[in-house]
This record gives structure tokens, C-alpha cells and sequence, in this order.
């Protein structure tokens, strides 16, 4: 534990420094992968750690975003609104949660897919998003080096939290949910409010990754913070890193951040990451489903065992 | 009582699509206790095949069933067999493996009707497309006279090979209690090849069908596949009366909202989720399971 803390202490020191010998385009990519490492650590705590799969995420990021903007243009400072927008997401959550979360699994899926169309419909049909035409930030809220140090900080602190709650009971709890809900009703973990507690706590926490998406792309529209391919790599990014586990899901970000800026760059990529993405899904499903985190351990194991004398194996 | 019967006609039209649509979801489920993601994948690749048989070789897109069906039975096979079958066997409800797996299948379906097709929106026009008849008084377009009449022949046509046949008895077996049916000498793998096969045929005919009434894209399916869920959950996943009672519930609902409301159309789908996450809540058991425990408990209570 204490070298854990050491470890995001110094990842924290060296991220924040970074400015002073980097390029801007550089530190736009490690931005690019702050971002994604929070929505992915973020959505883990409930679809790896409770193991319940949403894919109704991009709602949140874009409460975040529009509370963000829509304050501002009122005259808000733009970091005064990240309290309300977390605090409007969670809410957002917990109205959500409460009906879906009676149901298990896969039906749970299903129902944020519905959920997650009915605000996409509902987002491009009323007036305060600026429709597709979008909207912007007011003039001069703009400053890169704040920006990008929020986001880092943002990211490492998601990161510890992970951590943090994975070690804890109510980490316990949460996995005690994903093996089998009837034996942790059993034991006396009231699944419901854990579900809904860790879903309004992963739900603040995107909410806020798309605050500070706003501040820094100055610009939102419902397409782009209700983007599907956003959606998407949420999901995928923590199943491909690892489900469940706190390292994963920043492995997977690095991966899809790299994999945005190569996508961005290229357009025959661009046009083929449904393919990409839908290909490494079901990889990941038949061969690993514990994502490259699972595989490294598995290599490791059997790198390991090929180097030392054989012994009985200990599970 | 004109409107009323408007409705009502436009109702059970659409209910016949409907009804088959679903039945492709119901039969992977009963059969397997998997949500096919990829349902709205093969309703959309369905689609496009007719559309290609049709602009290439001229032919009718209802004759174009002849080939569809078959070839996505094949590929439903084919698909069970390569994946489906690898992933291991939850025991009690579906398995979040299975439903993500099936999700990267139907990304994958997209990127390559992209690649294909493109992004245009592509329909199908036909000499009857903008023809019309009179039923009951109510003006209906000939198209969907016709995808009734073939969804309702479909319909009858399975129920009478559930009823019939060994494969019908062996899927109704399956479907009630897999371990049961095996203990019994069905050869349980074999027969959730061919569910799957009969769910992904019937998923792409319906697909060819959607064609024939609306403009598609390679995004095509997902409204549709939320209303083939939101079918099954409440009708249950036991029988195609079921199916088809639940299509003709969600139908009428939409047909009563889009006549009687001026809600924006693009809303109107937003009612088949609402719809979807009470039915999902209220009865998670479907409509039909409440039901037939309402009637018991009527029963017991006629007893006492």
C-alpha cells in the first residue's frame, strides 16, 4: 500500500512537471490519456468491481460538459461549476439506478442501452444544448497549463480512490455483488444501495472528466459528447485492460489513447474502428476475458514457472 | 371509432414484423440464455442483401427470402459454431461474456456493411412501394399488407414445426430445462446450433422485410433490436402466441401515441425504452408470466 502511494506521488510530481520539458503536443496526448484513464477507472468501479456492465456512460459526460458550459455562459467561473455538475450527475444516477438496478446482468445492459438512446433523442431535440449546432465556452475562460493540470491531478486521484476502494470493505462488498448477488444478500450486503452508491460515486467522477473536457475543448455539441465511439471505448477500454482490477483499465486507456491519436492520423484507421474495436472485444472474450492484464499474468506465470524448480502449485 | 380502428389495423400490421423480429431474439435466448446483441447486426445485414439481390439480379425483395433465409441460417451456424460455443456455460441467467461478445460481432457487422455499402442511406423501390389498398376502411400501403402477410405465414409455419417435429419438441426441451433434455438424449449442442441458425435467419428475413418500408444505413437495427427486446421481456420466452401478443401490445402503444399525441417522432422510440425499462421492472418475468401466475392464484383462490 505505501509503495502504491509513493508510486502515484511520484507519477503526480512527474505528470505536473512535465510542462516545463515537453512539447504542447505532447502534453495534449497525455491530456488525451488522463481523460481516458478516468472514464475507464471510473466505469470499472461498477462494471469490473460490482460487475455490472453499463453502457450508458456517455450521459454522464455529457451532464458534466453542459452544466459546465451552460454555468459558464451564466457567468460562472468554469472550476466553480465542477461541484455542481458531479453533484447533477450523481443525482441523474440514483434516478436511473433505482428502477434499473433491480434488474441482473445482462438485463441491466439492455436497459442502459434504452436508457442511453432516450437521452441522445431527447439531448438533440431540446433547446438548451444548441441542438446540433452546439455551443461554446465564453471568451477567455481558455488556459492550457490549468487545464492540463487538473486533468492529471483528476486522473491520479481516480486512480488512488480505485485503489483506495478496492482494499476497502465496501470494495469487498462490491465484489461479493459480482460473484454471486444471492449469497451476498445472504451474508448481508444490501446490494441495491451498494449499486446504487458506487454507481452515483463512478457517475460524479465521469461527470467531472467531462467538465474539464468542456473547459479545454472550449466547444460541445451533443454529438460530441454523446459521440458513440466515446461511449464505446468506456466500455472497452477496461474490459481490454482487465475488468475489475485497478491497473487495467489505465492499460486499456493507454492503449485507446494511443490508439485515438493513431486513429485521428489516419483515415483508412477511421474507418475501420467498429472493426478494431468490435475485433478486440470478442478476442477478448474468447481467449482472456481477465483483458492484457490477465494475459501478462498468465506469460508471467508460465515464465516463471519454466525458470524454477517445479512446485506444487498453490492456486 | 374510424380512428380507433385506424389504429388498430395499423397496429396488428405492424405487430406481424414485429412478432418476427422478436421470435430471432426468443429462440437464442429460450435456447441458450444469450442476448444476441448482434440481433440488430443481422436485421441490418439483412437489409443490405436484399438490397443487393435486388438492384443486382432484379429480384422481388420478398423473393429475396428465398436466398436470405438460408444463408443466414448458415451463417447463424457458423457463428455458433466458430464462437458462441467456445464461451463458457453460465449456469443460471445469461452470461455478461456472451452479451459482449455478441456486441464486438455487431460492431464488426457494421464496419463491414461500411465497408460494403458505405454510410449513404440506401432504400428499395419497388413497383408497389408507393401503391396502396383499403382494409377495413383504412388506407394501408401495399408493402406492408405484404410484410404481414409473409411474417404471419412465417409465424405459422414455425409454430407448426415447434408442434411437429422432432427439432421443434428438441427447442421447446431445451428451452424449459437444458439439463432435463439432455438426461433425456437430446443432443443439447446440435440443437442450440440450430436455434441459433433459426434465430438468425428469422432476425435477417425480418431485416429484408424492414427494407421494403423504411431507408436504411449501416447503423440501421438498433431501435428495432431495443423494440425485439422490450417484446420478449414482455411476452416471456416461452411461446410464439406470447411473441406475438407482446409485438401487438408494444404496436398498439405506439400506433395510439402516434395517432393520438403530436409527440415528435423521434421521441416516439424513446417510448418503446420507457416501455422496455418498466416492463423490465414491473414484470421481469414477462407479461405472460404474470399472467398465468395471476390466473393461478385466480385458481387457488376459486379452490378455498
Amino acid at each position: 500500500m505505501k509503495t502504491r502511494g509513493v508510486f502515484a506521488a511520484a507519477a503526480l510530481v512527474l505528470l505536473l512537471a512535465a510542462p516545463r520539458f515537453l512539447e504542447r503536443g505532447t502534453l495534449n496526448d497525455i491530456w488525451n490519456v488522463a481523460f481516458a484513464v478516468i472514464l475507464a477507472s471510473a466505469w470499472n468501479l461498477l462494471g469490473g468491481f460490482a460487475g455490472q456492465v453499463s453502457i450508458g456512460y456517455s450521459a454522464f459526460i455529457g451532464i458534466g460538459a453542459y452544466t459546465t458550459v451552460l454555468l459558464s455562459l451564466a457567468g460562472w467561473h468554469p472550476y466553480a461549476t465542477l461541484p455542481v455538475s458531479a453533484f447533477l450527475s450523481a443525482a441523474f444516477s440514483v434516478i436511473v439506478g433505482l428502477p434499473t438496478f433491480r434488474l441482473r446482468g445482462p438485463y441491466f445492459t439492455i436497459a442502459t442501452i434504452g436508457v442511453s438512446e432516450a437521452v441522445r433523442v431527447v439531448a438533440a431535440g431540446v433547446a438548451f444544448t444548441g441542438g446540433s449546432s452546439g455551443l461554446r465556452m465564453p471568451a477567455g475562460s481558455f488556459d492550457f497549463q490549468r487545464d492540463y493540470s487538473a486533468m492529471v491531478v483528476l486522473a491520479v486521484l481516480v486512480v488512488a480512490l480505485a485503489a483506495w476502494i478496492q482494499a476497502s470493505p465496501f470494495g469487498q462488498a462490491l465484489r461479493a455483488i459480482r460473484q454471486d448477488i444471492d449469497a451476498a444478500e445472504a451474508l448481508g450486503v444490501h446490494s441495491t444501495k451498494y449499486k446504487v452508491l458506487v454507481h452515483a460515486l463512478s457517475a460524479a467522477l465521469v461527470a467531472l472528466a467531462g467538465s474539464l473536457f468542456a473547459i479545454n475543448f472550449q466547444y460541445i455539441s451533443p454529438n460530441s459528447v454523446f459521440d458513440f465511439r466515446l461511449s464505446l471505448s468506456i466500455v472497452l477500454m477496461p474490459i481490454v485492460g482487465g475488468l475489475g482490477t485497478v491497473a487495467g483499465p489505465v492499460l486499456g486507456a493507454l492503449l485507446f489513447g494511443y490508439l485515438q491519436i493513431k486513429l485521428l492520423s489516419s483515415p483508412a484507421l477511421r474507418d475501420s474502428y467498429l472493426f478494431l474495436y468490435g475485433g478486440m472485444l470478442i478476442a477478448v472474450m474468447l481467449f482472456e476475458p481477465r483483458g492484457l492484464l490477465g494475459l501478462y499474468r498468465r506469460v508471467r506465470g508460465r515464465i516463471t514457472r519454466s525458470f524454477s524448480r517445479p512446485v506444487p502449485d498453490a492456486g | 371509432m374510424n380512428e380507433i380502428i385506424t389504429v388498430l389495423v395499423n397496429s396488428l400490421l405492424a405487430a406481424g414484423l414485429y412478432a418476427t423480429m422478436s421470435y430471432g431474439l426468443a429462440v437464442i435466448y429460450g435456447v441458450m440464455r444469450i442476448i444476441n446483441l448482434a440481433h440488430a447486426g443481422i436485421l441490418m445485414l439483412g437489409a443490405y442483401a436484399t438490397l443487393t439481390l435486388n438492384s443486382r439480379l432484379g429480384m422481388d425483395p420478398f423473393l429475396s427470402l428465398v436466398v436470405v433465409i438460408p444463408v443466414f441460417f448458415g451463417f447463424g451456424v457458423l457463428l455458433y459454431l466458430t464462437m458462441i460455443r467456445r464461451l463458457p456455460r453460465s449456469s443460471g441467467g445469461p452470461s455478461i461474456e456472451s452479451l459482449l461478445l455478441l456486441f464486438g460481432v455487431w460492431l464488426v457487422l457494421q464496419n463491414l456493411a461500411y465497408a460494403i455499402w458505405t454510410g449513404d442511406t440506401q432504400s428499395i423501390l419497388t413497383r408497389y412501394t408507393m401503391k396502396s389498398v383499403v382494409l377495413l376502411g383504412v388506407r394501408v400501403g401495399i408493402p406492408t399488407v405484404a410484410v404481414f402477410s409473409v411474417s404471419a405465414l412465417s409465424l405459422v409455419v414455425l409454430q407448426l414445426v415447434l408442434r411437429r417435429t422432432y427439432l421443434g419438441r428438441a427447442i421447446r426441451a431445451v428451452t424449459q430445462n437444458r439439463d432435463a433434455a439432455m438426461i433425456a438424449g437430446v443432443n443439447a449442442d446440435r440443437i442450440s446450433a440450430a436455434a441459433f441458425g433459426i434465430g438468425t435467419a428469422f432476425a435477417a428475413s425480418a431485416g429484408s422485410m424492414l427494407a421494403t418500408m423504411y431507408a436504411f444505413t449501416p447503423d440501421f437495427g438498433r431501435s428495432f433490436l431495443l423494440k425485439s427486446f422490450c417484446i420478449i421481456v414482455l411476452a416471456g420466452m416461452e411461446s410464439v402466441a406470447g411473441v406475438a401478443a407482446g409485438a401487438f401490445v408494444l404496436a398498439l402503444l405506439e400506433n395510439f401515441v402516434g395517432g393520438y399525441t403530436t409527440l415528435p417522432t423521434s421521441f416516439q422510440d424513446a417510448l418503446s425504452f420507457t416501455l422496455l425499462v418498466l416492463a423490465l421492472v414491473a414484470f421481469p418475468q414477462g407479461l405472460v408470466g404474470a399472467f398465468s401466475r395471476a390466473t393461478q392464484r385466480w385458481r387457488r383462490l376459486g379452490r378455498a
